[in-house]
């Protein structure tokens, strides 16, 4: 009953773990790579194809609950959006840069149920309990590098591919490195060496695009999950007597609780528009941007 | 690069774990995309549609029904101008028949009391003549019954001559 509270979250190492390595009974030789972020991912992937699915399965003209609820949120999602992309992208990034938003939402509030990243295997001191879950068996998905990034690389890429479908390759190059602000002649030939300055930066930047996306999720909920657990046992690790480090274990998370949930919503939000924002700034013509 | 190395072996990062989580992003986004969002935002889009054609059709009706209100004012206008025309000519034509019976009843009555007064100065006439050859007669008689002697044709001519000489004057 006092370890309920302990269910809520856990510390988790720095990197996703594989059960199958070392705990299970018959590691399964092709299952290595499978770590508990992955199996989560699966896990968030099923869930998010099932919601909306059953809210678009049988599409009506006036909507039902659930489509009522997905179509408020796809409406308010792609009219922000378009707001950035403008309507002549929006219908070719907005299933990505909806994807990505539903994916990481989900995925962050899974990490928020009770049991992710607080059961799982670690040294035993009783028939069910561990001191220290060493490996979880379900680890937040979002706090794993691997599925950041990978989310990051994944948009990086469609980002290259819209950016030259829309400018062509010439033009990529010219949008990067080009003279600007519409100079001309003998002037602009002065400022070439500083604008193809300029041009190296802004590759640097966008090479640097994926890691400060992804580092910027995973950090927000790798830390929360950490945050939450260290609050949970917050009296304990002060030392105070066991009935108010319980009461503590209860009482203190609740506000964290929230913002746990605040910063979910946020980080997705925030991730979907910074990758709207690329988008905007590459595919939009320098007579609109500069 | 070492340091690159490092910082992926710290954080766990390695290729087969990097695809397999891109490859499940991938499958959301690949169902999401076709079988989700589409639906979704086809249905945005034709709810948009019509909401833009109601409006288009509201202005238009609105115009119509300007128009028509034009119209109707216009109807209405040139209705009571024709009416006004219709009443002044109206006037005009019974104020002419009026005059026009005004002056025939005029010509009539004139007519009738010219012939009234020839009937009545023919009737005086007959009766002065007849009232004259009266006298004359009763002068003849009378001198005849007077002098006692039988007028002859002559005296009775002359008689009367005299006699109708004298009314005359």
């Amino acid at each position: 009953m006092q370890r309920f509270p302990l269910l809520l979250a856990a510390g988790i190492p720095l990197k996703a773990e594989s059960p199958w390595e070392d705990h299970l009974a018959s590691p399964l030789p092709w299952g290595n790579w499978i770590t508990n972020s992955i199996f989560v991912s699966a896990l968030v992937v099923v869930f998010v194809v099932w919601f909306s699915r059953s809210a678009t399965r049988q599409m009506e003209v006036v909507p039902g609950t659930r489509q009522n609820l997905f179509e408020s949120i796809v409406e308010s999602l792609y009219s922000t959006i378009e707001g950035i992309v403008g309507r002549r992208m929006v219908a070719l990034s907005f299933p990505l840069l909806a994807s990505i938003f539903f994916f990481i939402l989900f995925s962050n509030w899974f990490s928020l149920l009770p049991g992710v990243g607080s059961i799982g295997w670690g040294e035993r001191i009783a028939f069910i309990t561990v001191p220290n879950v060493q490996v979880p068996l379900l680890r937040p998905a979002t706090a794993d590098l691997n599925l950041t990034l990978g989310i990051a690389t994944f948009f990086m890429a469609f980002w290259l591919i819209v950016t030259i479908r829309e400018l062509g390759f010439i033009g990529f190059l010219e949008h990067l490195f080009g003279v600007k602000g519409g100079f001309k002649g003998l002037f602009a030939l002065l400022l070439l060496p500083i604008f193809f300055f300029v041009g190296v930066i802004e590759v640097i930047s966008i090479i640097f695009r994926p890691v400060s996306l992804s580092l910027r999720l995973f950090g927000n909920i790798f830390a929360g999950e950490n945050l939450l657990s260290y609050m949970i046992t917050l009296g304990k690790q002060l030392g105070l007597p066991e009935a108010i480090s319980y009461l503590m274990s209860i009482l203190v998370p609740i506000p964290f609780y929230f913002l746990e949930l605040l910063i979910g919503f946020l980080q997705a939000v925030v991730f979907t528009l910074l990758c709207a924002v690329y988008i905007q700034l590459s595919t939009s013509h320098d007579d609109d941007s500069h | 690069m070492d340091f690159l190395s490092d910082l992926f072996a710290n954080f766990g990062i390695n290729w087969p774990k990097f695809l397999s989580q891109i490859i499940l992003f991938a499958t959301v986004y690949f169902i999401l995309s076709k079988f989700a969002f589409k639906p979704v935002i086809n249905m945005l889009e034709e709810r948009r549609r019509r909401i833009e054609e109601s409006q288009l059709n509201a202005e238009k009706i609105k115009k119509q029904l300007a128009e028509a209100e034009l119209r109707y004012q216009e109807i209405l206008r040139k209705a009571n101008e024709d009416a006004a025309n219709i009443l002044k000519e109206a006037k005009a034509v019974s104020e002419e028949a009026t005059q026009r019976q005004l002056k025939e009843a005029a010509r009539q009555a004139e007519q009738l009391l010219a012939r009234t007064r020839e009937e009545i100065s023919a009737e005086r006439d007959k009766m002065i003549s007849e009232v004259k050859a009266e006298m004359v007669n009763l002068v003849i008689q009378t001198a005849s019954k007077v002098t006692g002697k039988i007028l002859t044709p002559e005296d009775h001519n002359r008689l009367a001559e005299e006699t109708t000489r004298q009314l005359a004057a």
